[in-house]
């Protein structure tokens, strides 16, 4: 048995300390209830998308510089907490009664326990409480807006600033995988056979619960390769493969099987699932069509959010390359997929790489730090501006994004107030490429032969059980309630096999 | 030398912090232990620079019994995130030839002459008692420090095994003084139960001063793998001495005791979990004259005396203080035994609820290990008061993450503690209390 010993930087204290130094802390880790071995890691940044290092000469706001020549920087997330910067930060946290961090999560996560289990040296029992609550807890630690979520209520504000439960989440569960800890176990496969249409969040927490309770799911994915929106909707530098596949290893454990490169078309296609011996069908299939700008579908040079993200995380990275190094590229949303294109043409080297929003900064509906990191890396936030059309020549390529400038005048009915353009502020912006990331809607499947949508946009469910109009067909995730968090997704996935298990019992 | 050494108090006179301690002067009370700190002149001439009042010099050896350390030699105590909270070592007396040790007493007297050098000897035979001593003595030590108190001798009948038997330590005690002229400290182990006892058994035989405590035998950890104690010498573990802030507490009481043993009444050097000016002054404060540090220098090196001499420093100047030895023993005379206590005077717990962040801990503290005298308000997180049921044991304020929310008010005249609750009382009328006399 070798000597245990975890070693890392504590960057909680650095953030405590004006002057930027980073305090060492090591400990020998015989206390903790696994051996483990991590080696020492550079000091994650904190917060990486907020207030990191700059990476360019030191300043906050970058004047172009900002590019990636590296596609690999492309490919991998940057690096969390090892175990003893998350022991570091779990010391922050208050151990309050009936915490409020665990009531502020849409899937029920409990970071009152998992932090008071590592703070009790319980590593494996923390990694356990994340796990069994969520099978994607580690994507969800990722990848979670926890400022607004968990993060919001914690009583650590009240002295110095929340602890960051994402992160140590992240950490947790990358060292089960680190140390081979596996927490979840399945039933025998005796309660018969379910399918599970999408491998996203959704279907793959659904899956989980399932399997775990004994039944034989298997799911359908139409990609080469399962995850959906977090392996083909997000940039790889906030989730990579390698994370996503030890995410996926825990399923397989599990038992779940994965058929990937298999459309199931709409209604017909889970109509004969259910045909096949199926005895309840899971609908998460997400919303991989993309909401246009009139005209944009025939104009060389114009993007969906949808084609520009998949070709990065298909590692085209060359061709992308062609269309954005040295060019003007204009991104048109406010959303955190429209921030997630923006960064990614600008760190593939655009000259300018413009935010298009017809509303003000303040409504932008992406998190407050992708908006930041966005702006540091110095994209121009074009606010106020309203897209008209594309300006094109006589090649049928982009030359131009056609605007109007805005104003916020009364709400709408959204409550925010509304951007009404500013007769005679029509202008051109000059751009060899556009990106639409205006919206996502179903993709052409048709789920109306089989249950009952919105006018053949969204599948209509009973929110608590993912109950559908047809008995056994059940659905969550963005196609029953719209763009919504990779958490919520998974919270709809435990919903609805927590009612194919009553269903089915 | 500390510059602050020459600053003013407040009420306009040059503060001192010298101290006179059997007899000779150090210019301050703080002083490297005899340990890896102060193992050659090289490493004394180094801390001297940062400030180091003197030196008690790494334990002598006559090089009759060749030593040899273990290895690895130490383990630290963590807790939670902070290092060293305490630390264990298997480390030996000096493992250098006496005249290598010698000509550095030579050299640091020559180039240091106002810092006093106390060598620290263990003789594993009474004459070599007197051969370690005389050596020590013509080359320039201006003290003896009698090292009776390593826990963790790999030669046997050794260290403290001698602190243990009162006659044996009164014999070398003796020994020495028969030998040399300069003043002999005799260290004591804090590995018994009174200190006192072996204390005066020094006196008797000519001990001019006390030096403790040295480390405490114990257990930092055990490897979870191999299920050997640390530090794990090739497979093998040991109980050894043990050190650090995590034994302060501890070591205080026992400095304590021996400055109010009126019987005894040697002037003391006090060591244990010394790392900042307060540490120090609390040990001045309970009678000793000066103090000496090791594991405070293994965490943070040499400078910290610049810290203690700054600190100490204004806080002399801050309570009109002249003179640092003015500050030994001024807390013992608050000290006394618990049946001194005024039980009549009681009091409660008080929140200053407007800095209260809402975490709920002196909740579950009060209800799990108070008098459940706090209701909780889960809609606006905050605790409520019973005042009747506070026990003011004041674990509350222990936890509570806001320093000095919860604080300690005493309550009027005729004010009365509620009886803890019987959970059933008609249960009483099975009652039945043996009947049998109480005196």
């Amino acid at each position: 048995m070798r000597d245990y010993t975890v070693s890392g930087k504590n960057t909680s204290n650095a953030i405590y300390n004006d002057s930027n130094e980073i305090f060492v802390y090591k400990r020998s880790g015989a206390s903790y209830n696994l051996p483990f071995r991590t080696e020492s890691s550079l000091p994650a940044p904190r917060r990486t998308e907020v207030f990191p290092v700059p990476p360019h000469g030191g300043k906050l706001f970058s004047e172009g510089g900002c590019r990636m020549s590296n596609p690999a920087l492309f490919q991998t997330m940057t690096k969390g907490f090892d175990l003893a910067q998350a022991i570091a930060e779990a010391d922050r946290c208050l151990l309050c009664h009936d915490p409020p961090c665990s009531k502020g999560c849409p899937a029920d996560t409990d970071p009152g326990t998992f932090i008071r289990k590592l703070r009790l040296h319980n590593v494996t029992g923390a990694i356990r409480t994340i796990k069994s609550n969520n099978i994607l807890g580690g994507a969800c630690g990722v990848l979670c807006p926890t400022p607004r979520l968990c993060e919001k209520e914690c009583s650590a504000t009240g002295i110095s600033r929340p602890v960051e439960i994402g992160r140590i989440q992240r950490a947790l569960v990358e060292h089960g995988w680190t140390i081979g800890f596996q927490p979840l176990s399945a039933l025998p496969k005796n309660r018969g056979k379910v399918a599970v249409v999408g491998s996203g969040p959704a279907g793959l927490s659904c899956a989980a619960e399932l399997a775990r309770e004994g039944f034989a799911v298997t799911v359908f994915e139409e990609r080469a390769e399962p995850g959906g929106v977090i392996r083909y909707g997000v940039p790889a530098y906030r989730f990579d493969k390698a994370f996503l596949s030890h995410e996926m290893a825990d399923l397989e454990h599990l038992g779940v099987e994965l058929v990937c490169g298999t459309r199931i078309d709409g209604g017909t296609g889970a109509r004969k699932l259910l045909q096949q011996g199926f005895k309840a069908v899971f609908l998460g299939p997400g919303l991989w069509a993309a909401d246009r700008i009139s005209g944009g579908e025939n104009v060389k040079g114009v993007l969906t959010s949808v084609e520009f993200l998949a070709v990065m995380r298909e590692e085209r990275f060359a061709e992308i390359g062609r269309q954005v190094e040295g060019k003007t590229v204009a991104v048109i949303g406010g959303g955190s997929v429209a921030m997630d294109c923006v960064e990614t043409a600008a760190k593939l080297g655009a000259r300018d790489a413009y935010l298009v929003y017809r509303r003000s900064f303040a409504q932008m509906p992406a998190e407050e730090e992708e908006r930041l990191a966005a702006l540091r890396l110095g994209v121009h936030f074009l606010v106020l501006n309203q897209p008209l059309g594309y300006s094109v020549d006589e090649g049928g390529s982009l030359t131009g994004l056609k605007l109007v400038r805005t104003q916020l005048g009364e709400p709408d009915a959204s409550g925010r107030r509304k951007p009404v353009p500013i007769k005679g502020s029509e202008w051109t912006l000059e751009a060899q490429l556009a990106i639409e990331a205006i919206g996502n809607r179903p993709d052409p499947a048709d789920w109306s032969g089989l249950v009952k949508t919105d006018g053949g946009r969204l599948i209509l469910v009973d929110e608590t059980s993912g109950k559908t109009s047809t008995a056994f067909v059940y659905a969550g995730g963005d196609i029953a309630r719209g763009a919504g968090l990779v958490v919520e997704a998974v919270q709809d996935g435990k919903r609805a096999a927590r009612a194919i298990r009553e269903a089915l019992a | 030398m500390a510059k602050t050494n020459g600053s003013k108090s407040a009420f306009g006179g040059a503060l001192d912090l010298s101290v006179r301690f059997c007899g000779v002067k150090f210019p301050n009370p703080f002083l490297l232990s005899s340990s890896p700190v102060s193992n050659s002149a090289e490493m004394v001439e180094k801390a001297y620079e940062q400030g180091w009042g003197g030196v008690c010099y790494k334990t002598l050896n006559s090089d009759r019994i060749a030593i040899i350390h273990p290895s690895p030699r130490m383990n630290a105590y963590h807790y939670e995130a902070k290092q060293v909270v305490g630390l264990q070592n298997v480390e030996q007396i000096s493992d250098r030839p006496l005249k290598d040790n010698l000509a550095d007493f030579l050299y640091l007297k020559k180039k240091y002459p106002d810092r006093p050098i106390i060598a620290s000897i263990m003789g594993f035979s009474n004459n070599e008692w007197a051969y370690l001593a005389k050596a020590a003595a013509d080359h320039g030590a201006d003290m003896l420090e009698l090292n009776f108190s390593c826990p963790h001798m790999t030669v046997e009948g050794s260290g403290h095994k001698v602190g243990q038997a009162n006659h044996l330590l009164e014999k070398f005690t003796a020994t020495v003084k028969n030998a040399v002229n300069i003043p002999v400290l005799a260290k004591m182990t804090p590995n018994i139960t009174d200190m006192t006892e072996p204390a005066l058994f020094a006196k008797k035989g000519g001990a001019d001063g006390i030096s403790a405590v040295n480390t405490f035998r114990a257990i930092s950890e055990i490897g979870l793998g191999d299920w050997v104690a640390k530090p794990n010498v090739f497979g093998v573990g040991a109980m050894s001495g043990y050190s650090g802030a995590a034994i302060k507490p501890i070591a205080l009481h026992f400095i304590a005791e021996m400055a109010q043993c009126a019987e005894l009444g040697l002037p003391l050097s006090a060591m244990g979990g010394i790392e900042t000016w307060i540490d120090a002054l609390e040990y001045l404060l309970v009678g000793a004259t000066t103090v000496q540090v090791t594991t405070g220098i293994i965490k943070y090196g040499y400078r910290i005396v610049q810290d203690m001499i700054e600190g100490l420093s204004d806080y002399l100047a801050l309570r009109g203080i002249a003179r640092a030895e003015d500050l030994i023993g001024k807390a013992l005379p608050n000290l006394k035994s618990t049946d001194h206590f005024d039980l009549k005077r009681q009091g409660i717990a008080v929140y200053d609820m407007d800095r209260c962040v809402g975490c709920g801990q002196c909740f579950i503290v009060c209800r799990d290990a108070g008098g459940q005298a706090l209701e909780w308000d889960e809609a606006a997180r905050r605790p409520k008061l019973v005042e009747d049921k506070c026990l003011s044991c004041m674990i509350c304020s222990f936890i509570c993450p806001v320093p000095g929310l919860i604080t300690h008010k005493e309550m009027p005249k005729g004010w009365a503690r509620r009886p803890t609750a019987v959970m059933d009382k008609a249960m009483e009328r099975q009652v039945k209390v043996p009947n049998m006399p109480l005196t």
